[in-house]
């Protein structure tokens, strides 16, 4: 039984990861109906820019020039890399993807790939192919609950980031700006007519999803300190599964998709032999949408889908 | 405008139209004939012409490998191309004009075929020629003909049945291993599969088998995603497609009988430039003509709008079947050629990058259009491997690039354009 | 129309006097790198690099390579494979027929060096390839040569040194299913181990993707399975996380690994959580003595950090080609060139390397000792024991 809660644990981190990534795919994807192909390097960027800030921070408080306990390098690092990964978000909006608004979606899909490609290959100009340890700003700290072990950093990053997966769904739920994005995703022909500013909103949508991919980053970098350039590869793939499989119009959706996936793979590795885990892991998908054409809540089978 | 004016050059405009005045009245034929030229050219004064230049040897890409290199070769590796290349082509193309025209249209006014005969027999003459210099520009012929036929079958599926699919490399490994297996096991002493079955001179002869039994597989393969298809669609199909792919990896990974992650070697080198030449020009050939079919009528409707197409009496089922099981064929094919051509495969080699290159390809090429895949599929490769020696720089460039093509021409260079032979072989003036 | 022809030749006529008159090509002998410095191994690729970079600074010192007591100059061409399977087969393909090297050293990664060694071993070039252990890379193929010793060797040297170490009777092995080098050891420990302890002592026998992140079920299960002592034979990218994950899992026991954590890159991401584990490998940088220790220095000196074991081999790989380029009789005929280092190589009976001692077997596979390696708390690799075959 342990057994089983333990594996529960790791799932719940390593889905918590593709939750937040997942997020932002699926806000670009369901209110712009675009696939944002560079959204898993925008997330290797937020994991290299939260080493920056952090490695910078901690030399500083080091050297003694300023006085900071780890927890606030910490949150002074999330906030600053989420500010400039969504900066670099809008960016690649207004550059990548504002002019191809009206093209097919194919093209800007395309065009995705290649922002991420840039961005691999800026990185690996810049900083050299080593690869970087981040900074261990948190000491781990283990308990043992009944033959389960937790760890402080998996606490903190599963309830972090249920806590901005719930700010995120009241944010827009809640607010006006909100409403205006549920309405873009609702028919971004009409309801930019009614004076709902399209760009804006194409920039807010990017914004927060590049901000939430920063914390995935900065939370990976915690809990797997290596980063390499092509870290967002395979998390940028295996969450546009996830941003889908939740379904068109239903941002929530991608959230639980993405633990869904967190736990398909963390459970096949524990009960087949692991070496077929992706055979079986991608067969399961497969299966649920054979069985669920249009995703796990996504709204049924309309024209606007097509590319 | 201005500067140009100053410097005593003619203005663009008009050397834009006296080169129009120039090239206008010659066919096809004639560039066939001038590359001819060039090429016997270049094996029969290649060498001298070089050493003349200042160069060590022939520039085997048209001296992009040099150039980045060694700028200071830039000026020889210009003046070579344009001695050896351009201006043979222009000179037997512009002079034969006349009596090329006139055996032009005497020919096409026999069946088509004859015309189509003529002019691939003259391309594949020039492309021998010019890749018998060297081993390297065969090997490069060879895979630049495999990414057309990629291309082209992806493209049957994405542009003109509209479909997002991610599963190309997948049907690609399929067909490799198939055509892989079924060398090794027949025509091959093989630690794996043991003594071969069938003598060894028999293998060349049988080997569109082989191809075809890969292209099978990987069209069985494809009823994987064509099934679901029925039901689902789009954006939900692209991750069905891209589950098949990591599935397909997964399984060969796990299959000890065909090497695992090692991969499988030892192929027999079947695949020569003659070989992949035939076949990508019959994979041309037939998508071509199926595209123009009714069938391929019917996948542009279906794209379009398929409870419309349905209310006009088209099987959407069928139609979407054949469409994937008709593309992953293709994409077999160019793996069994492909595996033949490297004579060994691994399953990393069809991960996502390449996944991201064939679709770039397509893209960049244009939707919907022959012409563009074989156009997309060549400027890549060509680009691809000219810009080589950049290293790093080569992998921001090209994506640039890309993404410029993407923001002014949104539907790739060369979209719904129809691929009609007669047109392209018809005598000019 | 008439203008544009002229202008052409004019053009013409400029380049021509431009192009520096071709004279008798200087004698050089040209060696060729086949290196990843794109793709998914990009620091194995600058490693090469910097590696051929330094040999050949060498031998520029020297004024090039003694060859029948005439200084014959060096060129070193380096060509990036992209980490591509197609594009190591084009760059050999260059390489050879354009370039018309005498030997080419590498592609290092399996994947591309077994296509691209089929093409050297046709063309009758010599190709060796520093740090490929797939043996399908040098099979059937004499002109196919290695620098580092096979994955079925060290298998067993890992296995015994842990009997006679620790004692233990029950372990794990955690490895990269997709990736044909840990895949091979993994399976090679497997059976050296069931050899030593019977069916079933390997309790569990775990795997994952390249580039996967997250190893806890994997380890869950290994935890689960009691076994004690754990044996990755990984990369230095996917070790820290092993451990690290593997610790904070509960994991007690020693962890294990092959010469595929032998980069200074392990410590350096792992920090103090890597202290005390063993690895085999080629050579130890802590305490090493010697043409090791100056190699060593020097690169780090050059390129601000430590080398791993593939520079080490690349260089080792580069010496041996120098080796037999020397007792070579070259002719100025690349054909006949290509033939006699060739045989040189093959002839090549004992090889003092930074690495360690080697010799070569038929299959042109070298036969050298493994060392097995302690981390130190301190984070160096120290030597431990050697083991010889």
């Amino acid at each position: 039984m342990t057994f089983f809660f333990q594996n529960v644990v790791n799932a719940l981190q390593y889905g918590s990861f593709y939750a937040l990534i997942a997020l932002g795919y699926s806000m670009v994807y369901s209110i712009l109906m675009l696939f944002n192909f560079a959204h898993g390097d925008i997330f290797m960027t937020g994991a290299y820019i939260g080493f920056g800030v952090a490695t910078g921070l901690t030399v500083l408080a080091a050297a003694g020039t300023i006085v900071l306990p780890n927890w606030l390098i910490l949150v002074l690092t999330i906030l600053i890399a989420m500010f400039l990964t969504s900066m670099l978000g809008m960016l690649v909006e207004r550059l990548g993807y504002r002019p191809l608004r009206d093209a097919p979606r194919a093209s800007a899909a395309i065009t995705g790939m290649m922002i991420g490609l840039i961005l691999e290959y800026g990185n690996l100009l810049l900083l050299g192919p080593q690869r970087r340890s981040f900074p261990r700003l948190i000491q781990t700290v283990t308990y043992d609950v009944g033959g389960v072990i937790l760890t402080n950093k998996k606490i903190m990053i599963v309830a972090v980031s249920m806590v901005l997966m719930y700010a995120l769904h009241l944010f827009i739920s809640r607010t006006r700006w909100g409403l205006a994005m549920r309405a873009m995703a609702f028919d971004h022909v009409v309801v930019p007519l009614m004076g709902v500013p399209i760009n804006t909103i194409a920039r807010l949508t990017f914004a927060l999803g590049s901000a939430l991919a920063a914390v995935a980053g900065i939370f990976f970098g915690l809990a797997y300190p290596v980063l390499d350039p092509y870290m967002g590869i395979v998390f940028g793939w295996k969450a546009f599964v996830a941003a889908i499989l939740g379904g068109r119009g239903s941002v929530m959706g991608a959230t639980i998709a993405g633990f869904m996936l967190g736990f398909i793979e963390i459970f096949v590795a524990m009960v087949f032999p692991s070496t077929l885990r992706d055979l079986i892991a991608y067969s399961i998908i497969l299966g649920i949408l054979v069985f669920r054409p249009h995703g796990l809540f996504g709204e049924a089978y309309s024209a606007r889908l097509r590319l | 405008m201005a500067n140009d004016m100053l410097s005593g050059t003619p203005p663009a405009g008009a050397l834009r139209s006296s080169w129009r005045r120039l090239t206008a009245p010659v066919p096809l034929m004639g560039w066939l004939l001038g590359s001819l030229g060039a090429a016997l050219l270049e094996l029969a004064a290649g060498g001298a012409v070089a050493g003349l230049l200042g160069l060590d040897k022939i520039p085997l890409l048209f001296g992009f490998l040099i150039a980045f290199k060694q700028p200071l070769a830039i000026p020889g590796v210009l003046a070579y191309d344009i001695l050896v290349y351009l201006l043979p082509v222009l000179l037997v193309g512009r002079l034969s004009a006349p009596p090329v025209n006139r055996l032009v249209a005497a020919l096409y006014r026999l069946p088509l075929v004859v015309s189509v005969l003529v002019h691939l027999g003259l391309l594949y003459a020039a492309l021998h020629l010019w890749s018998g210099v060297s081993d390297y520009r065969v090997l490069m012929l060879n895979l630049m003909l495999i990414a057309i036929m990629l291309t082209l079958s992806l493209n049957l599926i994405n542009g003109y049945m509209g479909e997002f699919s991610c599963s190309h490399p997948g049907f690609m490994a399929l067909g490799a291993y198939a055509a892989s297996i079924f060398s090794l096991v027949l025509f091959v002493d093989d630690r794996i599969f043991g003594q071969a079955l069938l003598p060894a001179a028999a293998g060349p002869w049988l080997f569109p088998v082989a191809l075809v039994a890969g292209g099978a597989m990987a069209a069985v393969g494809a009823l994987v995603i064509a099934i679901p298809s029925f039901r689902t669609r789009g954006d939900y199909l692209a991750i069905i497609s891209l589950a098949f792919l990591f599935i397909v990896k997964s399984m060969i990974e796990n299959l000890e009988l065909v090497g695992g992650p090692r991969g499988l070697g030892g192929q027999p080198g079947y695949a020569g430039l003659t070989t992949v030449f035939i076949w990508c020009v019959l994979c041309i050939w037939i998508i071509n003509n199926f595209v123009r079919s009714t069938l391929g009528k019917a996948l542009n409707a279906v794209r379009d709008d398929e409870l419309a197409a349905e209310a006009m009496t088209i099987d959407t089922r069928r139609t979407k079947m054949t469409a994937f099981m008709f593309g992953a064929f293709w994409a077999g094919i160019a793996g069994g050629l492909y595996a033949h051509v490297l004579q060994h495969v691994t399953p990393a080699s069809f991960d996502l990058r390449m996944l991201a290159e064939m679709l770039a390809m397509v893209y960049f090429g244009g939707l919907n259009s022959v012409y563009g895949s074989i156009v997309g599929a060549l400027s890549l490769s060509v680009l691809s491997e000219a810009l080589r020696p950049l290293e790093l720089i080569k992998w921001i460039f090209i994506p640039l690039l890309l993404i410029l093509v993407m923001i002014f021409r949104p539907r790739g260079l060369i979209a719904f354009k129809e691929f009609n032979v007669r047109d392209i072989v018809k005598p000019k003036a | 129309m008439r203008k544009g022809l002229l202008f052409v030749l004019a053009l013409l006529v400029v380049g021509l006097a431009l192009a520096p008159c071709a004279g008798a090509a200087p004698k050089v002998i040209k060696i060729g790198i086949n290196a990843p410095l794109t793709g998914d191994i990009p620091k194995v690729g600058e490693e090469s690099k910097y590696a051929a970079q330094m040999w050949l600074e060498d031998l520029k010192a020297a004024g090039g390579i003694n060859v029948g007591g005439k200084k014959i100059p060096v060129e070193v061409i380096i060509e990036d494979n992209e980490s591509k399977a197609e594009s190591a087969v084009k760059a050999a393909t260059k390489l050879i027929k354009q370039d018309e090297v005498l030997a080419i050293v590498g592609p290092q990664a399996s994947k591309q060096a077994i296509p691209a060694g089929g093409v050297a071993n046709e063309n009758k070039t010599p190709l060796i390839s520093p740090w490929s252990t797939n043996p399908d890379t040098t099979k059937d193929r004499p002109f196919v040569f290695r620098g580092c010793f096979l994955d079925p060797f060290q298998g067993p040297v890992v296995a015994n040194f842990i009997t006679e170490e620790f004692g233990f009777k029950k372990a794990a092995v955690l490895y990269d299913v997709a990736s044909d080098y840990p895949k091979g050891l993994a399976e090679v420990f497997k059976a050296a181990w069931e050899k030593l302890h019977g069916a079933g002592s390997v309790v569990a026998y775990e795997s994952f993707t390249t580039k996967d992140a997250d190893f806890s079920s994997q380890l869950t299960k290994i935890i689960q399975a009691g076994a004690e002592v754990l044996f990755t034979p990984q990369y230095y990218n996917e070790v820290p996380l092993i451990v690290q994950q593997a610790h904070e899992l509960g994991f007690k026991g020693p962890i294990v690994g092959s010469d595929s954590w032998g980069s200074p890159e392990t410590t350096k991401l792992c920090g103090a959580e890597c202290s005390g584990l063993f690895f085999s490998t080629h050579y130890a940088a802590a305490g090493a003595t010697g043409a090791t220790k100056a190699f060593i220095d020097r690169f780090q000196k050059a390129y601000g950090y430590e080398p791993a074991d593939v520079a080490a081999l690349t260089w080792d790989s580069l010496r041996i080609v120098q080796k037999a380029i020397e007792s070579a009789n070259l002719t100025g005929d690349i054909v006949k060139d290509r033939q006699a280092v060739r045989d040189a190589m093959a002839k090549i009976q004992e090889f003092e390397g930074i690495t360690g001692k080697m010799t070569f077997t038929e299959e042109g596979d070298p036969i050298k000792c493994a060392v097995i390696v302690r981390i130190s708390d301190k984070g160096e690799f120290e030597f431990y024991k050697s083991a010889c075959p």
